[in-house]
């Protein structure tokens, strides 16, 4: 016999579950008759990350310094508030680009015959872990501003690199495959 | 007479909805689903005779706790109907469900042999009300674990099966939720009625979402890529998998710093 707080967290799963798949029902559809005549990775629209130094200077604390120096409260303000803004925006973009990598993962691998349980666990897990970390930077940000996460600013510089070399990876194995594919017919 | 209204009504719309998977030819491409409903309206139309004919509440509950079993064991074919409709063009995604689904069934089967070890008469003790809920729970939760895999996948419904997912899902998310709270100790005669009440009114709600989604046949799209990935497959997997190795290694690392 199921207990009633597990019956009511199984039913708000299922039900969240659902009322997802319905909204994204007939996006789904008139997305793939348009995906599916395109090589996968081809659209890379928004996934080029910012340039190293851009964003060492969000999160550096040399900009603060010069603004501060100026003793204006209201460009210190404004400073603050641009600056946050460009910092999320960045941290938007970085969790795009992961979720990206791994809907592409997924698209590219979803017909395949021998799809591994155990690797596709430990993906999903490993992407769950990334969404989860990008998502405390936001937070950490939206409290204590960039400058306080300066630490993770070194994050940010070889993260958004390393997934557009993941990118740039997978698009040459798919284009090895369709390569291999049309040798083959 | 208002649930005498909602009780007609079901078996009307039920009736449509049979009539319109003869005639679409959906009912043979959902077999599972359509033996479902008729069973259904079959046990509509018992329960409604035994009702009207006998005025002894004992032989209506006994036909209907009965014939409602009957429906869940064959509700049972929906979920791999689900299954086997849904992913017969992902063999890889298959796999996984398959996987999947027995996981949960091996999970339900050792719970079951620890209950029944502990408690030997649990079976026995447990209400009509309770082994249904039971049995509604481990049908959510495949659907969950299908459900899951068909969004991460990004696997293409066609609007008939989408409509049999809802409507069965939110009847199955209904049906284990109502049941538990019914056949809690702590429910009295009163919401145990109200949620009877709500359970009827409920399944012409879901009645009407299967015969909106499948008045007429509506193929599911396939993918046109074809499917000669089986041999990149642990490479693509290899490759994405180092990369989000390298950015959990660094990302670790800067937050550490």
């Amino acid at each position: 016999m199921i207990g009633l707080p597990a019956a009511l967290l199984l039913g708000t799963i299922l039900f969240l579950l659902l009322v997802f798949l319905a909204t994204r029902g007939s996006e789904e559809i008139r997305g793939l008759s348009s995906r599916s005549n395109v090589p996968l990775f081809d659209d890379e629209a928004g996934l080029d990350p910012c340039p190293p130094e851009f964003v060492a200077r969000i999160f550096s604390g040399d900009d603060w310094q010069f603004v501060s120096k100026t003793g204006s409260p209201q460009l210190e303000k404004l400073y603050r508030r641009e600056r946050k803004l460009v910092a999320l925006a960045w941290v938007h973009q970085t969790s795009t680009a992961i979720r990206r990598i791994m809907r592409e993962h997924t698209e590219a691998t979803r017909q395949s015959q021998d799809l591994h349980l155990t690797t596709e666990t430990k993906l999903v897990l490993l992407y769950a872990e990334l969404m989860f970390l990008c998502g405390m930077l936001f937070l950490a940000i939206r409290s204590a501003g960039p400058q306080r996460v300066y630490g993770l600013a070194v994050y940010a510089d070889g993260l958004s690199q390393r997934l557009a070399q993941a990118q740039h990876d997978i698009k040459t194995v798919t284009t090895g495959r369709e390569f291999h594919g049309a040798e083959s017919s | 007479m208002l649930s005498l209204a909602i009780w007609w009504s079901c078996i009307a719309l039920e009736s449509l909805l049979l009539l319109r998977g003869f005639r679409g030819k959906l009912a043979s491409r959902y077999p599972a689903f359509f033996s479902y409903i008729a069973l259904v309206l079959v046990q509509d139309l018992v329960c409604f005779v035994v009702a009207w004919q006998s005025h002894n509440s004992g032989q209506y509950k006994l036909a209907y706790w009965t014939a409602e079993f009957l429906c869940v064991l064959v509700s049972c074919g929906i979920v791999l109907e689900i299954y086997r409709v849904g992913l017969a063009a992902y063999p890889g995604t298959a796999r996984m469900a398959r996987m999947l689904l027995g996981l949960i069934f091996l999970i339900v089967l050792l719970k079951t042999i620890v209950n029944v070890t502990s408690d030997p008469g649990w079976w026995t003790e447990e209400s009509a009300k309770g082994v249904e809920a039971t049995l509604r729970a481990i049908q959510g939760t495949a659907i969950i674990a299908l459900v899951a895999l068909f969004l991460f996948y990004s696997i293409p419904f066609g609007k008939n099966l989408r409509g049999i997912v809802l409507g069965f899902g939110l009847l199955v998310c209904w049906s284990f939720v109502s049941l538990t709270i019914a056949s809690s100790p702590t429910a009295g005669p009163k919401l145990q009625t109200l949620l009877a009440f709500l359970s009827s009114a409920t399944y012409a709600i879901f009645l009407t979402i299967w015969l909106v989604t499948l008045w007429s046949y509506q193929a599911n799209p396939l993918p046109k890529q074809s499917a000669r990935l089986e041999l990149q497959y642990q490479r693509i997997a290899a490759t994405t998998q180092r990369r989000l190795h390298d950015a959990r290694s660094y990302l670790a690392k800067a937050v550490g710093s």
